[in-house]
């Protein structure tokens, strides 16, 4: 009996690990939580004008969370116990979205709720932060990093639900990243070869990818009203990535 | 009211009483074995779509690794137990028998770095983790309610009822021992 007392116990304290590491707590903002202080303020007004649109519009949520460090919990926990807890995305619907950074582990993750996980698979939240992300998080660049990184998903949700209110600024930009990486350095020499293999045949000039940067994001002011996470739920998909 | 009346009205009200606590424990024993069956069940959907996801897998890894042979056909095999696997120890342990056989095959990828950078790779890798990550946050959501139903079951007087009506215990998904996290317990 005693034992068995003793079992319950333990059992008890490995279900309940949850309660004893804290988590942070949505700000008013909701959207946006830059526990981390990483964030302009273009960024952050940027976010929670196209995140309010896009509930109005679908109900579907994307809330930005950065912090500090994860309190030594692991990130796929800290991201889903933190997704289940704001409650992202519509209860019925759980079409939530979490962009997740942690600055002193270095590590970002990307939650996708149940309902979004046919539009975001796992490999293709992967895809995006290797793509818009990391790069810039990798030179510390975490601003707009977060910025491009909710660009290219809020643009994929804004199709998905075909809503149309995709301006230029709202492209997200994927950063080239520097010649350090053998493939990369593979297909550069290859593109001058081939630059020069059309360039001796003539007739052809190349136009490198110029076009406008971000414009910054239009600042309203906030909604009066405070928004709230809508109690959807997340079972773990998505991807995470170090950098 | 003559005094045999009262007698009889308190009777019939102390069995209604006892009535309606008795349907309303079973109900909520119910209800609540429902979502420990809902839970295992989501862990088991989660197992399945990690094993659909192996032979994509293995299509894209062999065209790399021709001579691990060994590595490709252990995690073929984990597979197929996962698959073939009936009870929940079953289904951990060929679970786990495939973590490790994918474990030793990420080591060799890293001797194969157009393998390991080819977008479909990394994008399986995704999936996997994912996957991966899902298991363990259904497993653990199934311990949470395999504990709320356990708990109510042993307390009073819950715990007649359910003796009556045949309620039992229900095991914990428990993990293997290298993927146990410890959790910081602060007093």
């Amino acid at each position: 009996m005693k034992k068995e007392l003793l079992f319950c116990l333990l059992v008890s304290f490995l279900l309940f690990p949850i309660n004893t590491w804290a988590l942070v707590s949505p700000t008013e903002e909701f959207y946006v939580n830059d526990y981390a202080d990483v964030l302009s303020k273009e960024t952050e007004n940027y976010i929670v004008t196209k995140s309010q649109n896009l509930e109005k519009q679908t109900g579907a949520q994307i809330v930005v969370v950065t912090v500090k460090n994860l309190e030594g919990e692991d990130l796929e926990s800290y991201a889903t116990a933190l997704f289940r807890k704001f409650g992202i995305g519509d209860k019925e619907e759980n079409n939530g979205l979490l962009l997740l950074l942690a600055l002193e582990e270095r590590e970002s993750r990307v939650e996708v709720g149940y309902g979004l996980e046919g539009v975001l698979p796992d490999g293709k939240t992967g895809r995006f932060q290797d793509q818009y992300m990391i790069p810039y998080f990798k030179e510390d660049n975490f601003d707009e990093g977060v910025l491009n990184g909710y660009k290219a998903f809020y643009q994929e949700l804004a199709n998905y639900y075909q809503i149309t209110d995709i301006d230029e600024v709202d492209q997200p930009i994927e950063k080239e990243e520097n010649a350090s990486n053998g493939m990369t350095l593979f297909f550069q020499i290859m593109m001058v070869i081939f630059i020069i293999f059309l360039a001796s045949r003539g007739g052809f000039f190349f136009i490198g990818p110029g076009g406008g940067r971000f414009g910054g994001g239009s600042s309203f002011g906030r909604g009066g009203f405070g928004s709230f996470g809508g109690g959807g739920s997340s079972g773990g998909g998505g991807s995470s990535r170090g950098f | 009211m003559s005094k045999k009346t009262t007698i009889i009205v308190a009777i019939v009200a102390v069995v209604a009483v006892i009535g309606l606590m008795l349907i309303s424990s079973y109900n909520s024993l119910v209800s609540k074995e429902e979502s420990v069956d809902t839970a295992y069940s989501n862990v088991s959907v989660m197992l399945e779509r990690r094993a659909d996801l192996i032979p994509n897998l293995v299509n894209t890894v062999k065209g790399y690794m021709e001579h691990e042979t060994e590595i490709i056909d252990n995690i073929t095999e984990a597979r197929e137990n996962l698959l073939g696997a009936k009870t929940m120890d079953e289904q951990m342990e060929a679970n786990d028998q495939l973590t490790a056989s994918l474990d030793a095959l990420m080591v060799v990828v890293e001797n194969y770095p157009d393998l390991k950078s080819s977008t479909n790779f990394i994008q399986l890798s995704d999936e996997l983790a994912g996957t991966e990550n899902r298991i363990s946050t259904a497993r653990k959501d199934y311990n949470d309610e395999v504990k709320s139903y356990n708990t109510a079951i042993k307390k009073f007087p819950t715990n007649i009822f359910a003796g009556i009506f045949g309620f039992e215990e229900k095991e914990y998904f428990e993990a293997k021992e290298s993927a146990t996290e410890v959790p910081e317990v602060e007093f």
